[in-house]
């Protein structure tokens, strides 16, 4: 299970720890890794305070030689591949530790690293994500948690106005025969807003299939257009299961339970405010 | 030894490719030992004489193990180095050195399993494993208890004041639950005041109060739980101190076994060059070079990649030659050859041959168009030549080989051949060693040196071939051409050449009209 954030700050790591709190409440033993440099206590660009990553006893962690720490001390397991940080390291917390965790810097290394972590350990693996670095989760089992809050907008409808549409481009379903159209075009490579707006001038009658969601890097009305018009698929999916929402952010405080509800409504998906302990079913 | 165009010529950059080593260690190594040179021959006979007995000893299956055996084991030195300094090592260091180890013994076994001589195995580092087996499982590494005497306690303590702390945590938790309604499952958590708005509980502490919600914190700091993670972190760093310690009293060791491994790496690349291309024991003598059935490997690879079959050759060299023949009957092959199986010596290689008498050379010099050098000294090809050429006669001597290949083809053929025959004397009375391929007439005799000529075509073996089938082609050159190179007194020197473009598809008429105006 991966979470990615529609923004900086938009409780990205609050949502990672929630979920390994309540694996660790309910007795999963779980593995955990992340595609950034995440747990620090200040966040490298912009020095905000950021949320450790507390590990329990128990949890499997992939990170890099240079953020394994020194007290307490964890068993070293495995070794993987390089990254900035050093060699990726797979390991088990013997006691309660707090550290930063991080990730290897390619999509190859990433689904290496997610399945040794499940080859390792019997539980679920944790990702701290990024959105713009799911590539290699296309076509896996994986599913995705995206986190939205007031670091994306400045009022509830533009918070979740943006949720829906990253959802709807991480949504674009897998390839389906029984209902695609007669004349097909397969996207190599990215489908951009040239590609896009060749297509939206063409009959409109037509399939068009790209690798996987991550390759669509059109945004906005464009986007909308594209899949209004044309039977927009993927070969390798992604799997988005739901959103978390965070109210406080770019020194402004939205309404956390009209805001969980907006992001519900808008993207179709379950939305949780972890923090203020509010759910708003899929509508 | 030689300069960037000479070493493509003679296929050394692809020798030093294909006698890289797999390790770090061997590459370390590798770049400390300098070719061998004149008055080296028993050093070198020893290390190639080693390297045809243990090629003809070892399976090429069991070498390509070792060699992978080898390729794993991790490269420990700046670890040693640092406990050496005193300075601190990490838990992923000792891991590391955990590899290493492991790496060693797998070594050892790969030895043993292709039939490695026991006095040469590799070597292991028992008191380095034993320093590390305590915190060793499965290939992985924990600083466990046993590593120091305080750690069992100070772990202990600290678990006690975690454990003190989750039940602080999970209590604070249960009454703001209680209260509130909200379950906070991190540190921190938010209050609606459309959902509660009274007071919040004990350990609780206000951290944002906003009109619409309140973002709290459960109170949670602990004086006994930092001063036993402070304890148990001391404990921790002494044993990795005490670790640390033993490790460097082992660096010697360590550093023994590393140059070992780096010369078994060595080794068993020039092994596995013998067993790939066959070898011999040559004759290191200084007065020519002579070999009987050489390969010119990085060609016979190439050809191999094609699916084509390499011709062995042979060659005779004292003082200077001039060797003619036909084009594409390895003229340019057969100097290649000769500074080859030259650099295979120096580099301690079994020449690929049947059997060689080569010398140990100062330096080898390729002179035959251009290479990058001269383009970045925006030099033309016959500006080039000229060039090296000055360069090549000023120090030329018995001490080195001089691979002339057509040179001054570029320019006036007159002019040219003038030029040519006064480089052959000059090279002859400096007493160099050196193999001047050409189309030029009459330069071995005019100069007073020995002619050599490739064989070239037999009478009548050229087959009809499709013009436009030039794979066809050049198999059928392949079949009909003898690559022998001869004395050019055995026989009339031939080029070949309109028999080879009728062969090459070039226009019959063409060809047709060209006899006639050679046989004129």
């Amino acid at each position: 299970m991966v979470v990615v954030g529609t923004a900086k700050h938009a409780g990205k790591t609050t949502a990672f720890n929630a979920l390994r709190a309540v694996a660790r409440r309910r007795g999963v033993a779980i593995a955990v890794t992340s595609m950034g440099r995440d747990g620090e206590p200040f966040d490298a660009l912009d020095t905000e305070p950021k949320p450790r990553v507390r590990l329990a006893a128990g949890t499997l962690v992939a990170l890099p030689a240079g953020l394994v720490p020194r007290s307490p001390a964890l068993a070293l397991l495995d070794r993987g591949d390089e990254s900035a940080l050093g060699t990726m390291m797979f390991a088990r917390a013997v006691s309660v530790t707090t550290c930063e965790i991080g990730g290897p810097p390619t999509t190859r290394a990433m689904r290496a690293t997610i399945d040794r972590l499940r080859s390792l350990g019997e539980g679920p693996v944790l990702v701290d994500g990024a959105i713009d670095r799911i590539a290699p989760l296309a076509g896996g089992d994986d599913a995705i948690v995206l986190a939205t809050g007031a670091a994306s907008g400045a009022t509830v409808d533009r918070v979740a106005g943006a949720a829906a549409e990253v959802v709807a481009r991480l949504r674009i379903p897998g390839r389906n025969p029984a209902v695609e159209r007669a004349r097909m075009v397969r996207i190599t490579g990215a489908l951009d807003a040239r590609g896009a707006e060749a297509l939206l001038a063409g009959s409109h009658d037509v399939t068009v299939v790209v690798e996987d969601p991550t390759r669509v890097a059109v945004r906005g009305a464009l986007f909308a257009q594209l899949q209004a018009s044309l039977d927009l698929r993927c070969e390798r999916p992604l799997h988005v299961v739901a959103c978390t929402t965070c109210p406080v952010g770019r020194g402004a405080a939205l309404p956390a339970r009209a805001l969980v509800e907006a992001v519900a409504r808008a993207t179709g998906l379950p939305a949780f405010d972890v923090v203020a302990d509010l759910t708003a079913p899929r509508e | 030894m030689t300069d960037a165009l000479t070493a493509e010529r003679i296929g050394l950059v692809w020798l030093r490719a294909a006698l890289e080593p797999v390790g770090a260690f061997g590459r370390r190594l590798d770049e400390t030992i300098a070719p061998y040179g004149p008055g080296d021959e028993a050093r070198a006979l020893e290390e190639i004489a080693g390297v045809v007995a243990r090629a003809r000893a070892l399976d090429r299956d069991g070498v390509a193990r070792l060699r992978a055996a080898l390729r794993a084991v991790p490269e420990p030195s700046p670890i040693f180095a640092r406990a050496r300094a005193g300075d601190p090592l990490a838990d992923v260091d000792f891991y590391e050195l955990g590899r290493f180890v492991d790496g060693l013994a797998a070594l050892a076994r790969a030895w043993d399993a292709a039939g490695g001589a026991p006095e040469r195995r590799p070597p292991t580092l028992g008191a380095l494993e034993a320093a590390l087996a305590p915190g060793r499982e499965n290939g992985g590494f924990y600083l466990v208890d046993a590593f120091a005497e305080a750690l069992p306690a100070a772990r202990a303590a600290l678990a006690a004041a975690e454990a003190e702390l989750d039940a602080r945590r999970e209590a604070i938790a249960q009454r703001v639950r209680a209260t509130t309604g909200v379950d906070p499952v991190g540190d921190e958590f938010v209050v609606l005041r459309e959902v509660y708005d009274g007071p919040l509980p004990d350990g609780v502490r206000i951290v944002r109060d906003a009109p619409t919600y309140r973002t709290a914190a459960l109170e949670l700091s602990s004086g006994a739980r930092d001063a036993a993670f402070a304890r148990m972190s001391e404990a921790e760093e002494q044993a990795r101190r005490a670790l640390a310690e033993r490790i460097a009293v082992e660096a010697a060791r360590a550093n023994d076994a590393l140059r070992a491994l780096g010369e078994l790496d060595r080794e068993l690349a020039r092994v596995a060059f013998a067993q790939r291309w066959g070898s011999c024991v040559p004759v290191l003598a200084a007065d020519g070079v002579r070999f009987e059935e050489a390969v010119f490997a990085p060609l016979a690879d190439a050809l191999s990649e094609r699916g084509r079959r390499y011709t062995p050759l042979s060659l005779d060299l004292q003082g200077v030659a001039v060797l003619t023949g036909p084009n594409m009957g390895g003229k340019s092959a057969a100097l290649a050859t000769a500074g080859f199986l030259c650099a295979c010596v120096a580099l301690g290689v079994p020449p690929p041959a049947r059997e060689a008498a080569l010398p140990l050379l100062e330096s080898i010099a390729w002179i035959g168009g251009d290479g990058p050098q001269d383009r970045a000294r925006l030099l033309s090809s016959y500006a080039a030549e000229i060039v090296r050429g000055r360069e090549t006669l000023a120090q030329a001597s018995p001490r080195g080989l001089i691979l002339i290949d057509e040179f001054a083809r570029t320019t006036g053929p007159r002019e040219g051949r003038a030029l040519l025959i006064a480089f052959v004397e000059a090279l002859r009375a400096r007493g160099a060693l050196a193999l001047v391929a050409t189309h030029f007439d009459g330069i071995a005799e005019t100069a007073e040196v020995a002619h050599l000529r490739i064989a070239g075509l037999r009478e009548g073996a050229l087959g009809e071939v499709s013009p436009n089938d030039l794979d066809a082609a050049l198999d059928a050159i392949n079949r009909a051409m003898d690559y022998r190179v001869v004395d050019a007194r055995d026989g009339a020197a031939r080029s070949d050449a309109l028999a080879l473009a009728t062969l090459l598809g070039f226009d019959s008429a063409a060809v047709a009209r060209a006899r006639e105006l050679f046989d004129d």
